[in-house]
């Protein structure tokens, strides 16, 4: 409900002055329902997009690619100067995650709602300026406490090469962490040097985050049957108590763990099997060219 | 009502509406793809003394107990792990925990930088909060410059002799005020606004954030100050290999 409030608010700032008032209301009416009706989607699970990159039918492609493009890719959509290639990219990339990666569209439209209230909240803050007087050509503009809070046409070009920069850069992130899973990854960052005692940390982390959170679940249901979570005091205590169990549970697992590993003859490197991925023309085709797009517009200054 | 009081009045309600009833507040991430490159390099290059040195710490701890290895991993992934859970909070939306301010208590501000960099990856790729672009930034704000108030504050208070939870209720607060601070200040330096340049613009960033991230400061220290009691009670001889003066492993 708020995000689709905000919403409206940030789509009338942002394109007032442009568009004629009757089609910008209906404009932000429609987008504000549309948030709304996804706003509804929700997932009781954490780890989604664990769940979906498994599923996904690129997740066999060569991850040193995958990872490389979608850096390269990033970096182009943050440097360029005009909304349009971004948003472009944003659509291809979106495009590609769903159609060709297989992953549903209305996972990945509420996957998009998560970084929604960050976004809108900051366009709105970019947007809106305080000023002593009434700015001459402000596309918008009403008294606040003694002066103006008003839109200028600047801060809108602004706001939406903000918006559209970050649009496009979730849909590089998205792509790369629906497609790649994250073993692989972490394989990637062994093949370029990162120190290996920080990739070895990263490795067991990713364990242990699966085995954390189906101990914190046990532990917050039988708290949530024997009435733990009624009223915000008591519901603070329990979820104070759950994490110092949940802490003092991971140590002693931790000393088992190292228990387990001394007795397998552990020396202080742990040895990891990778599988070899071909490199494929579809991929090489599918990030080739929206690469090829980008590095053009932004060389070219489009 | 003269239409002046009544614009004041609808904006208010508009307002107050939009801003006051946050349906996700997560500890403030700045999103990928939201500063630009200049940026970018420049927080992540100001993380790169704390990254080293912690790696050092780590290297090092490690030579001498292979075991501290699991211990970390257990704690970024529980780190991790409440990061990623909703927690209670007064509105009634779902905000989530940092804790870094945590860390910080237990293993000291290099080893919580390393640790609190790879939780910050494991967020942007599996959970979508935060990014890759914007990975240097978040990292100088929850993982360097929290973590190092957070240390400070409970340090200075064990000098002064501070009653032991509330030194630890306020250093994990004030550290995520901070935390919250300094975003603001790295958006408003990216974007400063027309008029009145960063500050006015780090003022706008602020108030608007406020009403998700001041509750959230008081909730995290609340339970970073529970989860060290039930430790005391619970895991006392853990916490003793990890803390105590002689032959702990973060002294």
């Amino acid at each position: 409900m708020t995000a689709a409030i905000l919403a409206a608010v940030v789509l009338f700032s942002l394109f007032a002055g442009q568009l004629p008032v009757l089609w910008l209301t209906v404009v932000c009416l429609l987008t504000a329902l549309a948030f709304w009706l996804l706003g509804r989607h929700h997932h009781d699970s954490v780890l989604v997009i664990d769940v979906y990159v498994r599923r996904s039918r690129l997740c066999k492609e060569n991850a040193a690619y995958k990872a490389g493009a979608s850096a390269i890719l990033l970096i182009l959509c943050i440097c360029s100067q005009s909304p349009w290639p971004p948003l472009c990219l944003f659509c291809f990339l979106s495009v590609l995650t769903v159609a060709a990666g297989g992953v549903g569209l209305r996972e990945y439209a509420s996957l998009l709602g998560l970084p929604a209230v960050f976004l809108l909240l900051s366009g709105l803050t970019l947007l809106w300026d305080f000023y002593a007087e009434l700015p001459q050509q402000a596309a918008l503009a009403f008294p606040f406490f003694g002066g103006w809070l008003a839109v200028l046409p600047a801060s809108q070009s602004l706001t939406a090469l903000v918006l559209s920069r970050a649009l496009g850069a979730v849909s590089c992130l998205y792509f790369l962490s629906l497609s790649t899973p994250m073993p692989e990854l972490l394989s990637v960052l062994r093949r370029i040097h990162v120190p290996a005692v920080v990739v070895e940390l990263a490795v067991l982390i990713y364990r242990y985050i699966f085995i954390l959170l189906l101990t914190c679940r046990n532990m917050k249901d039988s708290a949530a049957s024997r009435l733990g979570y009624k009223g915000l005091r008591r519901s603070l205590r329990t979820t104070g108590l759950v994490y110092g169990g949940l802490l003092a549970n991971s140590f002693r697992r931790a000393g088992a763990c190292f228990d387990a590993m001394e007795s397998r003859c552990y020396t202080g490197q742990i040895a990891f099997l990778t599988e070899k991925r071909k490199l494929t023309a579809k991929i090489v085709l599918m990030l080739g060219a929206p690469l090829a797009g980008m590095a053009g517009c932004v060389f070219l200054g489009l | 009502m003269t239409a002046f009081e009544k614009k004041i009045l609808s904006f208010s309600v508009v307002a107050g509406l939009a801003l006051c009833v946050p349906q996700t507040a997560s500890a403030m991430h700045i999103m990928e793809g939201y500063l630009p490159p200049a940026f970018c390099i420049t927080w992540g290059a100001l993380c790169i003394p704390f990254l080293a040195a912690g790696v050092i710490t780590i290297r090092r701890l490690l030579q001498q107990h292979r075991k501290a290895i699991l211990l970390l991993a257990m704690s970024g992934a529980f780190v991790f792990v409440v990061s990623s859970l909703k927690i209670p909070s007064v509105t009634g939306s779902c905000s989530h925990m940092t804790g870094t301010g945590l860390g910080a208590i237990l293993f000291g501000v290099p080893a919580t930088s390393v640790l609190g960099i790879i939780v910050l990856v494991f967020q942007a790729i599996l959970l979508a909060h935060g990014g890759l672009t914007t990975l240097g930034a978040n990292t100088f704000s929850m993982a360097v410059a929290g973590p190092l108030l957070t240390w400070g504050l409970y340090q200075a208070g064990k000098k002064l002799k501070l009653p032991k939870l509330w030194n630890i209720f306020f250093a994990a607060m004030l550290g995520d005020v901070f935390t919250y601070c300094i975003t603001s200040f790295q958006l408003a330096l990216a974007y400063p606004s027309a008029e009145g340049g960063i500050w006015a613009s780090a003022v706008e960033f602020l108030a608007v954030f406020a009403p998700t991230q001041l509750p959230l400061a008081v909730i995290e220290g609340i339970l970073t100050m529970l989860v060290v009691m039930g430790l005391e009670t619970y895991a006392k001889t853990e916490l003793n290999e990890l803390r105590s003066e002689k032959g702990g492993l973060f002294k």
